[in-house]
């Protein structure tokens, strides 16, 4: 049975602080004021937060997921990248609007090596050290679209593909 | 001054921090707080926040504490946003 970790990242792509709270669970990093004072101690260096979700396969952001981040950005008073990972495979998430919850998948073209450890402390039953050969998804952020994503969304997404998909 | 039963109301929106000019009720519910900072920053009622008009703190927290003598000498409302994730 894995469990939820988070890590805080900074402009240089390392480590800021690792969020392990002892009421982690396996579906959840519940609400945290201690994360949200070092996120706010560390503003001006700030890049974004990686989480883990469990299970593999390609990850997805939940509707708490993507309030959190909106609600994040909005005090802080600007963008972050948001990364998921899963015991194999990782996302990266960035607002392009119009919408308060118009979030879409990045390339994930690398790897950043931070992403193993936190696969580590997620537990899963074979962590990152121990697989063979981790997934990096290779296609592009247009490939899939959420359902439940709006039609705004969509309509922008195709704009970026060049009306080609 | 605040009073016993009164609070200050702190809040962090759009990179900056600032305070309530009035304190409100220590015992004032959530959605009745987030409405008035919501509407304060609207209307660029906090010193320090910039107008937004489009504020929407929905999905933020209200943490509350106590007056501690001799350390901070009234109680205090902070808003601040919620940070749960979740599968």
């Amino acid at each position: 049975m894995s469990i939820e970790a988070g890590v805080l990242i900074d402009l240089d792509c390392e480590p800021i602080y690792w969020h392990l709270p002892k009421n982690r669970n396996t579906v959840a990093l519940p609400d945290s004021r201690e994360l949200w004072d070092v996120i706010w101690e560390n503003r001006e260096r700030v890049l974004g937060f990686a989480h883990s979700h469990p299970g593999s396969g390609t990850p997805g952001p939940s509707y708490e997921d993507l309030t959190t981040f909106a609600a994040i950005e909005s005090a802080l008073g600007r963008r972050l990248c948001w990364w998921i990972t899963s015991d194999t495979q990782f996302i990266e998430l960035c607002w392009v609007g119009p919408k308060k919850l118009s979030y879409v998948r990045g390339p994930a073209m690398w790897e950043p090596p931070w992403m193993a450890q936190l696969r580590k402390e997620s537990k899963y039953p074979r962590h990152a050290d121990t697989l063979p050969e981790i997934a990096i998804p290779k296609e592009s952020v247009f490939d899939e679209l959420p359902k439940e994503w709006d039609a705004a969304t969509a309509s922008l997404m195709i704009k970026s593909d060049g009306g080609k998909s | 001054m605040i009073q016993e039963h009164e609070a200050r109301v702190n809040v962090t929106f759009a990179g900056a921090n600032g305070d309530l000019p009035d304190p409100v009720s220590f015992d004032a519910t959530d959605g009745d707080i987030k409405q008035w900072v919501t509407e304060a920053l609207r209307t660029g009622g906090i010193p320090g926040i910039q107008v937004t008009e489009d504020a929407d703190l929905n999905d933020f927290v209200v943490d509350r504490f106590a007056k501690v003598e001799g350390v901070r000498p009234f109680n205090l409302l902070q808003l601040r946003p919620k940070t749960p994730f979740g599968a």
